[in-house]
């Protein structure tokens, strides 16, 4: 998936910055805080695992996602949100 | 601007969250617990351990087992064996085995949802999280009774025998178990109870020379040089020992000694402001149990002690702190709770010694719930709980 694949959904740039600020959350918790149902936030989170940004790890019948800080691609992400963030203050 | 000079080096020395580095008189004690959980360090998976903390408010059950926890695990640290030691206050929890559970898990997971599973699923969960990080936890249930009390045997068989049943994995969670009675653990059923029972450590009230030797070494960290007398160490011991060899009393009044003194422009604590201290103070009852109590329970507490402040009777019926209770509700704008509920709170502050009860003798109008507020002064009760409901209000 191009760059401006995975940047073009705002949901996803949303995901990201949850993540970026909360660490480690489960799919209902993004979905609450997105706004939107658990099935979207997981199509979209899927999205992003699949281009190795987040990864998750399940306990029992818990899913819990965070940013996959290995990723070069996540790394670059997080430097831009940061970047972003901090001109906006 | 002008500050006005303190008595006090370190308050927080003497707060009831400080673990000292050393705890006078309880050597063979932490010597025992270290003996206990040995192979810990050495055998790391090989066995979970219980060990039974008991011993009266005040005698250091809660201390010497955050000493202990603190000194293991740091220990385990240089080893590289990564031991975790997690105090929970089961009171605080509701005595609620999710809760308890959710609280260690969160340890690892901060944002670990509380939602969505049940308490056996939640056990399950906590090895599947330690396996993955290849973790050891010795968990201190404090105030174990209120997980019994609500939980029952079903709680405590869990958390012992389901690592049991992993068959081939590491055992990693051991438990200490802080009481202050024994006889809690005669309610569990006969196979829960053989679980807990092989190691306890029980602890002995203090002695007034004891409790000398404890405040004087507190002193130096939490005083400024020559500010306490040894008058008025012996004091705060008197008062502490007569208190049923409380050391946490002798610590608080301490600390409420130093509080006078620095308001009324002292450079020294003398017995004097001990005696003041004293006088404020609510005896056995810890300013922390109440502090614990949910916010219904500390209203209907509240309307309690305003009766007994404006009746100045030696009881009061469950009808009357049922009325008083509504019309603080009302006051505040708060749906009161169920009659049931609020005999269940009655309950809780009779187990918790705030209150005692009596049945009154068959009446015209059958028997009546009679209330005494035996040890605590109505006024000091009101004030601390007015204080602590405001600080509950601001924090919703």
């Amino acid at each position: 998936m191009s760059l401006e694949d995975v940047l073009s959904s705002r949901l996803r740039i949303k995901i990201l910055k949850i993540l970026l600020k909360m660490g480690e959350l489960n799919v209902s918790e993004i979905a609450r805080r997105l706004g939107v149902n658990y099935n979207t936030t997981s199509q979209h989170l899927k999205i992003l695992e699949n281009e190795g940004i987040v990864k998750h790890k399940m306990f029992g019948r818990i899913r819990l996602y965070r940013l996959n800080e290995q990723s070069p691609k996540t790394k670059a992400l997080q430097n831009l949100l940061e970047s972003w963030e901090h001109s906006n203050k | 601007m002008y500050q006005r000079s303190s008595v006090f080096k370190d308050e927080t020395k003497l707060d009831i969250s400080y673990v000292p580095r050393r705890l006078p008189h309880r050597d063979q004690e932490i010597q025992l617990l270290r003996q206990f959980f040995n192979f810990l360090l050495q055998f790391p998976g090989k066995m979970a351990q219980r060990v039974i903390i008991s011993g009266d408010v005040g005698t250091g059950k809660t201390v010497l087992s955050q000493r202990f926890g603190a000194d293991i695990t740091s220990e385990a640290s240089k080893l590289g064996v990564k031991l975790h030691y997690i105090h929970v206050n089961c009171r605080e929890y509701r005595g609620s085995l999710f809760l308890i559970l959710h609280q260690v898990v969160i340890n690892f997971h901060p944002n670990f949802p509380r939602r969505g599973y049940s308490a056996e699923e939640l056990i399950s969960i906590l090895f599947d999280v330690l396996d993955e990080e290849n973790a050891y936890v010795i968990l201190a249930l404090d105030e174990f009774e209120s997980l019994v009390e609500r939980e029952g045997s079903e709680a405590v068989y869990k958390l012992t025998r389901m690592q049991e049943i992993r068959h081939g994995k590491p055992q990693r969670l051991s438990l200490i178990c802080i009481i202050r009675n024994l006889k809690v653990i005669e309610r569990l059923d006969a196979s829960t109870r053989s679980t807990l029972q092989s190691n306890i450590i029980s602890l002995e009230k203090y002695s007034k020379s004891q409790l000398i030797d404890i405040l004087n070494d507190r002193v130096p960290l939490a005083f400024k040089p020559s500010t306490v007398s040894e008058d008025t160490v012996n004091l705060v011991a008197e008062l502490a020992f007569s208190e049923g060899g409380n050391a946490r009393f002798g610590i608080e009044l301490l600390w409420r000694a130093g509080k006078y003194a620095d308001a009324e422009g002292f450079s020294i604590v003398l017995p004097e402001h001990v005696r003041k201290a004293a006088s404020s103070i609510i005896p056995t009852v810890r300013k922390s149990e109440i502090a614990y109590l949910s916010f219904h329970e500390k209203i209907f507490l509240l309307a309690i002690a305003r009766i007994f402040k404006a009746a100045q009777t030696a009881h009061i019926t469950f009808t009357d702190a049922e009325r008083a209770y509504a019309v603080i509700c009302e006051e505040i704008g708060e749906e009161p709770h169920s009659h049931t509920q609020l005999w269940k709170y009655l309950k809780n502050f009779a187990a918790m010694e705030i209150v005692k009860l009596e049945v009154s003798a068959k009446g015209a109008r059958g028997r009546s719930t009679l209330i005494y507020l035996p040890r605590i002064p109505a006024e000091e009760l009101e004030k601390e709980l007015s204080m602590l409901l405001e600080k509950d209000r601001r924090s919703l």
